[in-house]
């Protein structure tokens, strides 16, 4: 059976010229870039909610030329993946299984795990499946518990409103408020139009955004809240990374994960490196100083790993 | 279709947060009816064992109609691992359908099959056995000049996979099963031997020697193992059987004599055990940490290191002959991930069901433990407290973890004289 992605458009080519490939995960297609040397450092960088492999775009080119394989896989409902519109596929838990098929029908060992937003727990959530294969880890904005919980989160407006029942399905699947607004919307560098388009034109076919709205409902912001237990594994796991080099890189200007965040984080994982901090970036810190963090990714990997695995 | 009523405690653990498999009814009055009558209610779930051994619900909502008008299907996987292959699920689902059918009296069944059978022809989709580039089976020429090994390979399908077993003598079967990373050819040495009191079964695990071996990991699970094994039982049509095990041939074998022990007469366990979330020790952490990092097993060398015994070269490469490339190591190099070494590890909650099981069984029971084996040995103690009527476990001196191969004469003369008597 033979099986191509969706088509790119022209216009997105200058901005993101790499072709995807496709794994076959848990009967979805998991669309990714798998850019540089083969036999270098696989390093996975994860995004979050409502992006896909281009918010790594500045990342693809200094990793290469440093000699390391980048991928990038869009989560199952993002980016040039399959949109399943079935809020019982795109939970945590399913995220996590994902992830691990992916990991395992590439045969990465020794890795590299770079997560943003839902990025963090989902390839940290993979990564403990695979603990023996994992070299090191780079958090950017994100968490891996409970307890701690931000203003954003709780803030009614708009958060709270806009995946709340009812409310939810109308405003995000509906009218697209988050989907067709994501890192446009908090851009600190500014962005042209054609840079929108690249996070938005994946979700412009109507209902095509489930994902969107299942992520915030899986938000653990309560015990019984779905994700609560999920989260919770992970982070009663993360002793297990007391060996594996860990590097934070934070935007503290962000309101969904301030620094707050990245201080819980420190108390989980003491040998933590960072966090790094970087100014005028918002959430979408790849977006708004991608090569700045680029290159600290890279000093951080070559000091503390080999080059090749 | 068998449906499981009372919801139990793994229904419970399960239900949290079930892994979808999209398959979704649209019911008519008169198949709502049907639905209502055959479940027994008209809203909620029901639940049942597939042919595969996997979970699947049958959830009816009745959106105050007085009827069933939402019917949905639920699979459930092992939480964050990848789920079985697709065509497990696909063929699972479409037994349901016939099942369906047949009580729905507006389809029949015949149709439904037929359709499967144009969906594949036409396009490829509803595949219900294994595709073809999907499973391996290690060429022939692989096992000539395998020395000391005299046994013709007889096979038996299951699953659509070709299981190879090797048999010798005859009265009632010694199964023996071997484990990571291991094949039948482990047992050459006690073969002869237990020949002269019954007669002596040797299989290959799928993945392992000359059966067939699934390329994705994911074909693996120790559920799957389990499965394969007991319905090669069926297919020997195997009864009072004494049953050998080692290393992963305890794991599956216990689960096998809890799941039917009716089929079983005594039991002989050596190097294992049945572990329900703790690490058997640190040399198998370490043997787990080494085993995840590769991508193909150089199983030669790891039997090279392992033996307190001096063997030939040619002896050792018969180790390595089911294993040509790293396509035929995955069921190999999955084997230590499949561990249950933590509480909400797959297989755990199954072992623990099982340790209840075998404690209530008035079996005689023999154990083994090699003096030389890091791996397994807290297993070995552990298996006491399982059967706690079973006599001092033996100790067996200059042995390591492949006890068949450094001691097999002993343990099989002992194994001979503990059967006269028991």
């Amino acid at each position: 059976m033979t099986y191509e992605l969706r088509a790119k458009p022209a216009w997105l080519t200058t901005l993101f010229p790499w072709e995807q490939k496709f794994a076959k995960v848990n009967g979805n297609h998991m669309a990714y870039l798998d850019e540089g040397d083969p036999n270098g450092r696989p390093v996975l960088l994860l995004s979050g909610n409502p992006t896909w492999g281009f918010l790594y775009r500045d990342f693809i080119g200094p990793l290469t030329r440093a000699g390391y394989r980048a991928i990038a896989p869009d989560w199952i409902g993002c980016g040039y993946s399959d949109h399943p519109r079935i809020d019982a596929r795109l939970t945590l838990a399913h995220h996590i299984s994902d992830l691990v098929s992916f990991l395992d029908q590439l045969e990465l060992r020794r890795f590299v795990i770079v997560g943003h937003d839902w990025g963090g727990p989902q390839g940290v959530g993979g990564a403990l499946q695979r603990i023996e294969r994992l070299a090191a880890l780079v958090l950017m904005n994100t968490w891996l518990f409970t307890g701690t919980v931000g203003k954003f989160h709780l803030s009614t407006r708009p958060w709270r409103t806009w995946n709340a029942p009812l409310a939810g399905p109308f405003f995000m699947r509906r009218h697209k408020v988050l989907s067709h607004a994501g890192p446009s919307l908090t851009t600190r560098r500014g962005m042209t139009e054609l840079e929108a388009r690249g996070y938005h034109h994946v979700f412009d076919e109507p209902d095509s955004d489930h994902v969107c709205l299942t992520w915030p409902r899986t938000i653990p912001l309560q015990e019984g809240d779905r994700g609560w237990q999920d989260m919770q594994h992970i982070e009663s796991r993360l002793s297990e990374l007391a060996e594996t080099p860990v590097l934070l890189l934070w935007a503290p200007e962000d309101n969904v994960f301030p620094i707050e965040y990245a201080n819980r984080l420190k108390e989980l994982l003491p040998h933590a490196e960072g966090p790094v901090l970087f100014g005028r970036a918002a959430h979408f810190l790849q977006d708004d100083r991608g090569p700045d963090l680029a290159g600290a990714l890279i000093e951080f990997l070559d000091r503390r790993l080999e080059r090749r695995p | 279709m068998k449906f499981i009523q009372e919801p139990r405690e793994e229904l419970v653990h399960l239900r949290a947060d079930p892994l979808l498999v999209e398959q979704e009814l649209d019911t008519r009055p008169d198949v709502a009816e049907a639905l209502e009558k055959a479940v027994g209610f008209r809203a909620g779930r029901v639940y049942w064992r597939s042919e595969h051994d996997h979970l699947y619900a049958l959830e009816l909502g009745d959106l105050g109609r007085g009827r069933p008008t939402t019917a949905t299907v639920y699979g459930f996987w092992d939480r964050y691992e990848p789920r079985p292959p697709e065509h497990e699920i696909d063929a699972d689902l479409l037994e349901f359908l016939l099942w369906f059918a047949g009580i729905s009296g507006r389809i029949d069944p015949a149709d439904v099959r037929l359709t499967a059978e144009f969906a594949f022809k036409q396009t490829g989709r509803c595949q219900t056995a294994w595709p073809p580039d999907a499973v391996v089976r290690t060429p022939e020429e692989r096992f000539v000049g395998v020395p000391d090994f005299p046994y013709q390979p007889a096979y038996v399908q299951i699953e659509g996979l070709r299981m190879a077993y090797y048999a010798s003598g005859s009265g009632d079967p010694i199964l023996c099963l071997h484990g990571e990373p291991t094949w039948g050819y482990l047992y050459r040495r006690m073969m002869p031997i237990l020949a002269t009191v019954g007669r002596v079964v040797v299989p290959d695990l799928i993945g392992f020697g000359r059966s067939d071996k699934p390329v994705a990991e994911n074909a693996y699970s120790y559920r799957s193992h389990v499965r394969w094994m007991k319905k090669f039982l069926d297919a020997l049509d195997l009864r009072d059987v004494t049953i050998i095990g080692q290393d992963w041939g305890g794991l599956i074998g216990l689960r096998m004599l809890a799941e039917v022990p009716e089929r079983f007469k005594r039991v002989v366990m050596m190097n294992t055990g049945l572990p329900v979330g703790i690490p058997f020790s640190d040399a198998f952490l370490a043997w787990r940490r080494f085993s995840q990092d590769q991508t193909f097993m150089d199983v030669p060398a790891l039997i090279r290191y392992s033996l307190q015994r001096k063997i030939s070269e040619a002896e050792i490469a018969a180790y390595g002959a089911p294993f040509p490339s790293k396509e035929f190591c995955r069921g190999a190099l999955v084997f230590p991930r499949l561990v249950p070494i933590r509480p909400d590890h797959p297989g755990t909650y199954e072992n623990l069901l099982a340790i209840e099981t075998l404690k209530k069984l008035d079996i005689p029971v023999l154990i083994f433990w090699a003096d030389k084996d890091e791996i397994t040995k807290p297993g070995v103690y552990a298996l006491q407290s399982i059967f706690p009527r079973a006599d001092e476990p033996i100790l067996v001196k200059d042995a390591g973890h492949f006890i068949q191969e450094d001691k097999g004469e002993e343990v099989a003369q002992r194994i001979v004289a503990w059967i006269a008597t028991s």
